[in-house]
């Protein structure tokens, strides 16, 4: 017995969000400068259009891009567990958005919180694995984590993955 | 003493002379002294008044929250689950929806006027916006006077409370919370000289007085608010002069250090105003809620003459108990509202022809012990008993009520028709159920027993017993980690097996059906949940190599590595197991299951958030596998049966049929894209129950399922990289293509898809037509 649909859904199509931030990003105000050292705002991201999952309805992106402004503000005014339980919201929302799992990881990394930051991370990757921008985004970040915890090699490997997925995107 | 005698003898003139002048001392220390005495006592009562008054603290219990209702477009909530929300908090229809805590159904849209709640990450403000729905689901927000709104968080309902020993319970309120009305009409009707007297009011004493003896009896008390409120704070009920007398000086001495606003906002919040079995019901802000069900905001004046006339005999007026006698004393209050000028006459008037408008006694505020459980046991690492009982703090937990209702209805139906399909003496079968949510690991509903009230044993989280085939994707997950060596293809004799233990005993697993089938690939293995195959592989992989697993699963008991374990001698509670299972729904992302998401002050100060965690502990690659696995165990293995319940198919439903011996516990595990649940059913006594995982806990799983079925996404996970499909001939284990009837898609760990063609496969179109023949 072929299982042709199973495998038609296990083809990522966690991140309309992706395409949505591209869009917003024209029509707002330009993203705010929450700047990641390991590159420029995640938002630019570019989506690769595949289907979703049969069934499932889209994760809705007004109420996910609004918490994500939130999310923003609060960062921007120091409040950083602020930022993160408006982010946790939108995950709520939208639980397989990776963008959102790297957002988390992003201010976790901003606490100083490297394990979890790198987990947070892992996690991104594993719901848009072939989403190469923000996988490398996601590599960068963890190797920052790893470095501040002292994992030197582990860092210079996370890296060198980043740079493979970045030289591939151009 | 004879020596005194004896001069007072001669003393004469100058001795009595003597004797006033003694008296006249003796008076004057006496008078002196009790001078003193009173100056000490009412300095010994004025320190009382100061550092009790001062750090008055009410003892407030603890405000347990469900999860708040979020609407958006899009969101997976109909009409009918958001008119349920609106009125379990307290919503009622108004056309127009003009006040917060308003709604009016408009055709197919419904207009909400929101309430104000702080929440962890501040205040949500009142809102007045329109819901249009459409398909289940909520198709578009509009708030009032035009803009977007992309997001709108109901007010959380409240779900329970931790109250203080002493079990009084209280809403407190600040004065500018309390409307005007019931202010004028409270100091009317108790203390009319409130704003003028200095805490006791000799006029009111003297009325008081004059209308005892014309009536030859105590029939009318001159207190002010100011003495009630002495009374009730530092006093006993006892009703002696002395008492009246303390309570007098008291009351001067309050209110000469406080104001009138500091006085009558602690009379509010103090007063008693009902009870409620062995909750004692104080102050207004909680009465509202008590008998009208809504906030102090929002009451009328019926309401208020209601509640304000209760002040005299909460019991002998109580609203519910006796109505005429409420609604006669609400009456006078009204009449004399008027007579004193607070409100008109026909408002009055109009006003007693209105209904007593008291709802039905609230449930008891214990309709989740279950839930509530395992809140406490969260909070128990960070909090003290005693401050969750008395700081007043305010719990936000993940209780989703209609998951709950679901999970409740589900178990207590299928328990009921389990006994009746089987015979089973009625009331002998006990089960539980735990729902997460799938992504986040948050605790949606908790049920600890058929009887969801009862807060008894809490099964779902005190429960521990053998999980049984439940614990064979852990087997698995240890073996196709080793992917030279084991796929979801290789096969596994299904033979007879004995292994010897180290205390001379003999191990020999059997199958549920006691049938041998020789030769099955692994994932057939694990969907028919064959015991012997499975014990094989749990074997040569190692049993501390699936005891390494359980743990990263998230089982954190001591676990023996014997040969039993890998057939399900592992006693877990509902709630581990879907811990455990969480962290396959994830991808292999350990995620701590959670009942609380924040705890502020009384005050609204955040205190504590519960963040989202997560961890990576499997290879991703490994649990795509497994989880593919699981999908087929719901396909074509032994859960079979939910198909029953729910488009399985559609919903890419994965789970694991659980038994233990001589089926004595029947559970389920499984999960969509969005809900995870585990259920077990069995006896407390832990006599068998003759049900299968299948027969029992999959068939309570089934109607939770159906009845959630609105909100449910599919389980699609996505593909790692490193993963390869290939066709496989199932009876061989080896590739198949087309010419192979019955061959399988299975997922691969890159580079270990069989590279050998069945005898099935590669022979050329028409031979093979031929071949078929043949066959």
């Amino acid at each position: 017995m072929a299982a042709p649909h199973l495998r038609l859904t296990a083809v990522p199509a966690a991140f309309p969000l992706l395409a949505a931030l591209a869009a917003a990003g024209c029509a707002t105000a330009p993203p705010a400068p929450v700047v990641e050292p390991g590159g420029a705002p995640v938002e630019e991201a570019s989506a690769p259009s595949r289907p979703s999952p049969e069934g499932a309805a889209p994760a809705p992106r007004g109420p996910v891009l609004a918490l994500l402004d939130e999310a923003r503000a609060a960062e921007r005014a120091g409040d950083l567990e602020g930022a993160a339980a408006s982010v946790e919201r939108a995950l709520r929302i939208a639980p397989r958005d990776a963008v959102l799992w790297h957002r988390l990881a992003r201010i976790r990394l901003a606490q100083g919180r490297w394990r979890q930051a790198e987990s947070l991370a892992r996690r991104s990757l594993a719901l848009a694995p072939r989403a190469r921008a923000l996988a490398a985004r996601n590599w960068r970040l963890i190797a920052r984590a790893r470095r501040a915890r002292g994992d030197a090699a582990g860092a210079r490997e996370a890296e060198r993955r980043a740079a493979a997925l970045e030289g591939a995107t151009g | 003493m004879a020596r005194g005698r004896g001069r007072r003898r001669r003393g004469g003139r100058r001795g009595a002379r003597r004797r006033a002048g003694w008296r006249r001392r003796v008076a004057l220390r006496a008078g002196v002294l009790a001078l003193l005495a009173l100056a000490a006592w009412v300095a010994w009562l004025d320190l009382r008044i100061r550092t009790e008054f001062e750090g008055r603290r009410w003892e407030l219990p603890a405000s347990v929250y469900a999860r708040p209702l979020e609407l958006y477009e899009g969101a997976a909530v109909g009409r009918e689950a958001v008119l349920g929300e609106l009125r379990r908090l307290g919503y009622r229809p108004v056309p127009g929806a003009p006040r917060p805590g308003t709604y009016a159904l408009e055709g197919a849209r419904l207009r909400i006027h929101t309430r104000r709640f702080r929440f962890w990450d501040g205040e949500e403000p009142p809102r007045r916006v329109t819901v249009r729905f459409a398909g289940g689901r909520v198709a578009g927000l509009a708030p009032a006077g035009g803009g977007a709104l992309a997001l709108l968080r109901l007010e959380p309902a409240l779900i329970g409370k931790f109250y203080p020993r002493h079990r009084e319970d209280r809403v407190l309120v600040r004065l500018e919370q309390v409307p005007r009305l019931l202010v004028d009409a409270l100091v009317a009707v108790e203390d009319r000289g409130f704003w003028r007297h200095h805490g006791v009011d000799p006029r009111a004493i003297a009325r008081a007085l004059w209308a005892d003896i014309r009536a030859g009896a105590l029939v009318q008390g001159g207190s002010t608010l100011t003495q009630q409120l002495v009374k009730n704070f530092f006093l006993g009920s006892e009703r002696t002069l002395r008492r009246k007398a303390t309570e007098a000086v008291m009351a001067l001495l309050l209110e000469l250090h406080y104001s009138k606003e500091e006085i009558l906002e602690a009379y509010l919040n103090e007063v008693y105003l009902g009870q409620d079995g062995p909750r004692a019901i104080h102050g207004f802000g909680l009465a509202s809620r008590f008998y009208f069900g809504r906030p102090l905001e929002e009451l009328d004046l019926p309401r208020i003459a209601l509640l304000v006339g209760l002040v005299k005999g909460p019991s002998y007026y109580d609203p519910r108990r006796h109505p005429r006698r409420a609604r006669e004393r609400r009456d006078l209050v009204l009449r004399l509202l008027a007579e004193r000028g607070v409100v008109g006459r026909a408002e009055a008037a109009r006003a007693a022809r209105a209904p007593l408008g008291v709802v039905p006694r609230p449930p008891a505020l214990a309709e989740y012990p279950a839930f509530m459980d395992l809140v406490r046991r969260q909070l128990a690492r960070e909090y003290r008993e005693e401050d969750l009982r008395s700081q007043g703090l305010r719990i936000f937990t993940t209780l989703d009520p209609l998951v709950q209702a679901a999970a409740e209805r589900a178990l207590a139906r299928g328990i009921a028709a389990l006994e009746r399909a089987r015979g089973l003496p009625r009331g002998s079968l006990q089960g539980a159920v735990v729902v997460l949510d799938a992504g986040t690991g948050e605790a949606l509903a908790v049920v600890g027993g058929r009887d969801p009230r009862y807060a008894g044993f809490d099964r779902a989280l005190d429960a521990r017993r053998p999980v049984g085939s439940l614990v064979k994707p852990a087997v698995y997950l240890a073996a196709l980690a080793h992917p030279e060596r084991w796929t979801l293809a290789t096969l596994v004799e299904d033979e007879p097996l004995e292994v010897p233990l180290d205390d001379g005993g003999v191990w020999a697993p059997r199958n549920h059906d006691e049938r041998f089938r020789g030769p099955v690939p692994l994932y057939r293995a694990l969907a028919e949940s064959l015991n012997v195959p499975t014990a094989r592989v749990g074997l040569a992989v190692g049993v501390p190599a699936v005891v390494d697993v359980l743990r990263r699963l998230g089982v954190r008991r001591t676990l023996r590595p014997y040969p039993a374990l890998l057939l399900g001698a592992v006693s877990l509670t509902p709630l581990e197991a879907a811990g455990a299972y969480l962290t396959l729904a994830t991808g292999g992302f350990r995620t701590p299951v959670r009942a609380t998401r924040a705890v502020l002050t009384a005050e609204g100060e955040p205190l504590s958030r519960y963040p989202l965690e997560t961890e990576a502990v499997l290879d991703p690659r490994i649990v795509f596998l497994v989880d593919h696995a699981l999908q087929r165990v719901v396909r074509e293995g032994t859960a079979r049966g939910l198909a029953r319940y729910l488009p399985v198919e559609r919903l890419g439903i994965a789970g694991k049929t659980g038994t233990t011996d001589e089926l004595r516990d029947s559970w389920f595990a499984g999960f969509a894209g969005n809900r995870l649940a585990v259920v077990w059913l069995g006896r407390d006594d832990n006599a068998p129950v003759g049900l299968s995982g299948a027969a029992g806990a999959l068939q309570v799983w089934g109607r939770l399922m159906a009845g959630l079925l609105p909100t449910l996404t599919p389980f699609a996970p996505v593909e790692p990289e490193g993963i390869e499909w290939a066709h496989i001939d199932p009876a061989t284990g080896l590739r198949a293509d087309g010419g192979c009837a019955g061959s399988v898609e299975l997922p691969f760990v890159a580079g270990s898809a069989p590279a050998e063609r069945a005898p099935c496969a590669g022979t050329p179109g028409p031979l093979r037509w031929l071949r078929r023949i043949f066959d």
